[in-house]
C-alpha cells in the first residue's frame, strides 16, 4: 500500500514538473520573441510584440489556471494508472526519447545506410523484441528496398554523411 | 453548357489521357502515403515528363497526383496518426482512435466516401460557380483576409482538445515561428541570428514532420504491441463507405466550407482540414464523442480537404491567380503548353477547360476505386509489431523531411519539434493550433500590414469594413460563448 502510495506520488510529481516546465519553457519562447524584437524597426517589429506579449499573458494564464487544478485535482486524474509513459521500464523511454536524436546524428555524420542499419538492427532489442532472425530479414529487406526506391521516388541522392564525404575528398586528394 | 459537358467528356475519356489519370493518381496516392512528400512537390517533380505531352493530358496527370494525394494522405493518419500530407492532420484526430479500436478498414470507407462526394462536389462548383465565386474572392481587402486569419485561429484554438488558453498559446508560437526569416514588408532580417538556414524562415515539411511523426512514433514507442490494441480487424470497408451518408449534415457542411476556403487565396486544404474539424466539433450533438472515434471527425476533415483541391483552382483557371502551390504548379504546366491562363482560355480552348473539368470528374471515380482496392493491403499494418515497424517508419519520415530541401538541418528541425510536440501533446497542448499559426502566420502579418498602408495607418479599418467587422465579430462570440453558454447554464440550473 506504501509503495503503491509512493509510486504514485513520483509520478504525479513528475507530471506537474513537466506540466510548469513546459510553461517555463514557452514563456522564455515568447519572452525572447519580445526581447529580440524591440530593436527592429517599427513596421516589422510591430506583429512579433503583439504575439509575444500575447504569449507571455498567455502562459501566465496558463501557470495561474494549472496551480489552481494542481491544489484541487485528485492524484488519480492527473495520471491515469494505465498511463504507458508513466509505466514505462526505463530502455523503453529512453529508447523512444533518444532513437529520433540519435538517427538523425548518424545521418548527418554517416549517411543514409549506417543510420538506417542502426536504427532496424539497435532499436528493436531495446524495446525487448527477442526474434533476431525476423529483426535481421526485415531490417536489410527494408534498407535494401528503400535504398533503392528512395532515389527514384523522390528525386534525391542517398546523403553519404559528412564523415564519409571527408574520406571521399581525402581519399581523392591523395 | 450541355454541349461543353459533352465536348469535355469526350476529350476526358480517350483512352491516352484515361492511362495518364491512372497513373497520376497511383503515384499520387503513393506519394501521399508518405509523410513530408506531398502531392505539390510531386507535381513539380513531374513537370518536366509533361513537356512532351499535349496540354490536356499533362494537366489531367498533374491534378490526378494532387487527387490522389489527397486521398492517400488520409491513409497514414488513419492507420499511424502519421498525416502522409498535411492536409489529412486532422483526419488522424478520429482515425487513428478508430483504427486503435481495430475499425481501420471502417475508417478508411468514411475517408473514401467522404472524400468522393467532396471530390465530386468541388468539381462541379469548379464548373458551374467559378466565373461568380472568383469575383467574390477578389472582393475581399486584406482587412478581411487578416479577419480570416484570425477567425481560422480561433475556431481552432477554441475548438481544440483540452484547455482554450492553452490552444490560443500555441497558435501564438505557431504565429511566432512563421516570423522567423526575412520580413516581408520591409525585407528586415528577424529571428535569424545570421543563419543562412534561417533566412527563409522554418519550413513546413520539418515542422509537420516532427510534430505529427515523431510525436506519434515517441508515443508508439513507449507503449509498444501494435496499433490495432485488440490484435485483430474489425468492421468492413463498405460499413464505413456506407456510413459516410449516415451523417449528411457533416457531410455537407465541410463539403461546402472546404470548397469555400478552397476559393480564397493563401488558405489551402490544409486549413480547410483543421477548420472543418473544428466547426464540426462545435456543430455536433455529440462533441465528447471528437477524438475517441467518431465518424464525423473522419468525414468533415476528408470532405473539405477534397472540395478544398478543385475549387482552388477558380482563380488560377478564371483569373491566372494561384491560390495554392497545386494551383501555382499547374499554371506553370498550362504556361509550359503555351497557353494563357485566364479568363480567355475558356474562349481559345473549350475543349481543353471542359476536359480537364470532365477529368477531374472521372479522376474523382476513379481515385476513390483504387483506393478502395488498396485499402485491404495497408490496413494489415495495424497488425505489425511496433517493435519493427517504429524504425522503418522513422527511417522513412525523418527521410521525408530531408528530402523536401535537402538539408539535414530540416532532420534536426523536424526531430526537435517532434520531442516538444510530446511532450506538449501529453500535457494537454493542442498541436493543431500551432500549425495552424504557422500557416496563418505570413497571411496574418501580411494582411494586417497592406491593410494599414492601403488605410494611411487607420488601426479603424478592421472593424469599420462590414465584413471584416462580421468576421472578427464571428470570433468574439467563438470566445466568449463557452463562458456565457456556462453562465446561462449555471442561471437556468439556480432557477430550477
Amino acid at each position: 500500500m506504501q509503495a503503491t502510495r509512493t509510486r504514485t506520488d513520483s509520478r504525479v510529481t513528475n507530471y506537474w514538473r513537466e506540466e510548469f516546465a513546459l510553461a517555463a519553457v514557452l514563456l522564455v519562447l515568447f519572452g525572447a520573441i519580445v526581447a529580440f524584437g524591440i530593436g527592429l524597426p517599427f513596421d516589422a517589429r510591430l506583429f512579433p510584440l503583439i504575439i509575444g506579449a500575447a504569449g507571455i499573458a498567455l502562459c501566465m494564464l496558463i501557470g495561474w489556471e494549472e496551480l489552481r487544478r494542481r491544489g484541487a485535482t485528485a492524484p488519480s486524474d492527473v495520471v491515469a494508472e494505465d498511463d504507458p509513459a508513466a509505466n514505462a521500464t526505463w530502455p523503453r523511454f529512453v529508447t523512444a526519447l533518444l532513437s529520433a536524436p540519435v538517427f538523425g546524428l548518424v545521418f548527418w555524420l554517416f549517411g543514409f545506410f549506417v543510420a538506417s542499419l542502426a536504427a532496424m538492427f539497435v532499436m528493436p532489442p531495446l524495446m525487448g523484441y527477442t526474434n533476431r532472425r525476423m529483426m535481421v530479414v526485415v531490417g536489410l529487406a527494408t534498407v535494401a528496398v528503400l535504398a533503392a526506391f528512395f532515389p527514384y521516388l523522390v528525386g534525391v541522392d542517398l546523403p553519404h554523411g559528412v564523415v564519409v564525404d571527408w574520406l571521399i575528398d581525402q581519399l581523392k586528394s591523395h | 453548357m450541355f454541349d461543353n459537358l459533352l465536348l469535355g467528356l469526350m476529350a476526358a475519356l480517350q483512352w491516352k489521357q484515361f492511362l495518364f489519370m491512372i497513373l497520376g493518381t497511383v503515384i499520387g496516392l503513393w506519394v501521399g502515403v508518405l509523410p513530408g512528400i506531398g502531392g505539390p512537390v510531386t507535381m513539380a517533380i513531374m513537370i518536366p515528363f509533361t513537356f512532351a505531352m499535349d496540354p490536356l493530358s499533362a494537366l489531367l496527370m498533374l491534378a490526378s497526383v494532387s487527387v490522389g494525394a489527397a486521398f492517400g494522405g488520409s491513409v497514414t493518419s488513419i492507420l499511424l496518426n502519421i498525416p502522409g500530407e498535411a492536409s489529412s492532420a486532422a483526419t488522424a484526430y478520429d482515425g487513428y482512435p478508430m483504427a486503435q479500436q481495430g475499425k481501420a478498414r471502417v475508417a478508411m470507407g468514411l475517408s473514401a466516401g467522404a472524400s468522393m462526394v467532396a471530390g465530386l462536389v468541388g468539381v462541379l462548383i469548379l464548373m458551374f460557380v467559378s466565373g461568380p465565386v472568383a469575383k467574390v474572392a477578389l472582393a475581399f481587402s486584406p482587412a478581411e483576409y487578416f479577419a480570416l486569419a484570425i477567425l481560422g485561429l480561433t475556431v481552432v484554438s477554441v475548438a481544440a482538445i483540452g484547455s482554450t488558453l492553452k490552444g490560443l498559446a500555441m497558435g501564438a508560437l505557431g504565429i511566432a515561428i512563421s516570423l522567423i526569416g526575412v520580413d516581408s514588408i520591409l525585407g528586415v532580417e528577424r529571428y535569424t541570428f545570421n543563419s543562412v538556414y534561417l533566412l527563409d524562415g522554418i519550413s513546413f515539411v520539418p515542422v509537420m514532420v516532427g510534430l505529427f511523426a515523431i510525436t506519434e512514433l515517441t508515443s508508439m514507442i513507449i507503449e509498444g504491441g501494435t496499433v490495432a490494441k485488440s490484435g485483430k480487424l474489425e468492421g468492413s470497408l463498405w460499413d464505413g463507405f456506407w456510413d459516410t451518408f449516415r451523417y449528411p449534415f457533416a457531410l455537407t457542411q465541410s463539403t461546402l466550407l472546404g470548397a469555400f476556403i478552397g476559393v480564397i487565396p493563401g488558405l489551402g486544404a490544409t486549413a480547410a482540414n483543421f477548420l472543418a474539424y473544428g466547426v464540426a466539433m462545435r456543430t455536433s450533438k455529440h462533441p465528447e464523442r471528437f477524438g475517441k472515434g467518431a465518424p464525423e471527425g473522419v468525414i468533415a476533415p476528408e470532405a473539405s480537404n477534397n472540395s478544398c483541391i478543385p475549387t482552388g483552382l477558380i482563380p488560377a483557371l478564371t483569373l491566372g491567380i494561384p491560390g495554392g502551390a497545386t494551383a501555382a504548379i499547374l499554371l506553370v504546366a498550362v504556361t509550359v503548353q503555351g497557353l494563357r491562363p485566364g479568363p480567355m482560355l475558356f474562349t481559345s480552348n473549350p475543349q481543353l477547360i471542359w476536359g480537364f473539368y470532365m477529368g477531374l470528374f472521372v479522376g474523382c471515380i476513379m481515385a476513390t476505386i483504387l483506393y478502395l482496392i488498396m485499402i485491404p493491403w495497408f490496413a494489415m499494418i495495424t497488425l505489425v509489431r511496433i517493435e519493427l515497424m517504429a524504425p522503418m517508419l522513422l527511417i522513412i519520415t525523418l527521410f521525408g523531411a530531408y528530402a523536401s530541401d535537402r538539408n539535414v538541418m530540416d532532420v534536426f528541425v523536424a526531430i526537435g519539434f517532434g520531442l516538444f510536440g510530446y511532450f506538449a501533446r501529453r500535457h494537454g497542448y493542442p498541436l493543431i493550433s500551432l500549425v495552424i499559426g504557422l500557416i496563418l502566420g505570413k497571411l496574418a502579418e501580411g494582411s494586417f500590414h497592406q491593410a494599414l498602408q492601403i488605410s494611411d495607418h487607420d488601426y479603424s479599418v478592421f472593424v469599420l469594413r462590414p465584413l471584416s467587422a462580421t468576421i472578427f465579430a464571428v470570433c468574439l462570440i467563438l470566445i466568449l460563448w463557452p463562458g456565457v453558454k456556462r453562465r446561462l447554464g449555471k442561471g437556468g440550473a439556480e432557477s430550477t
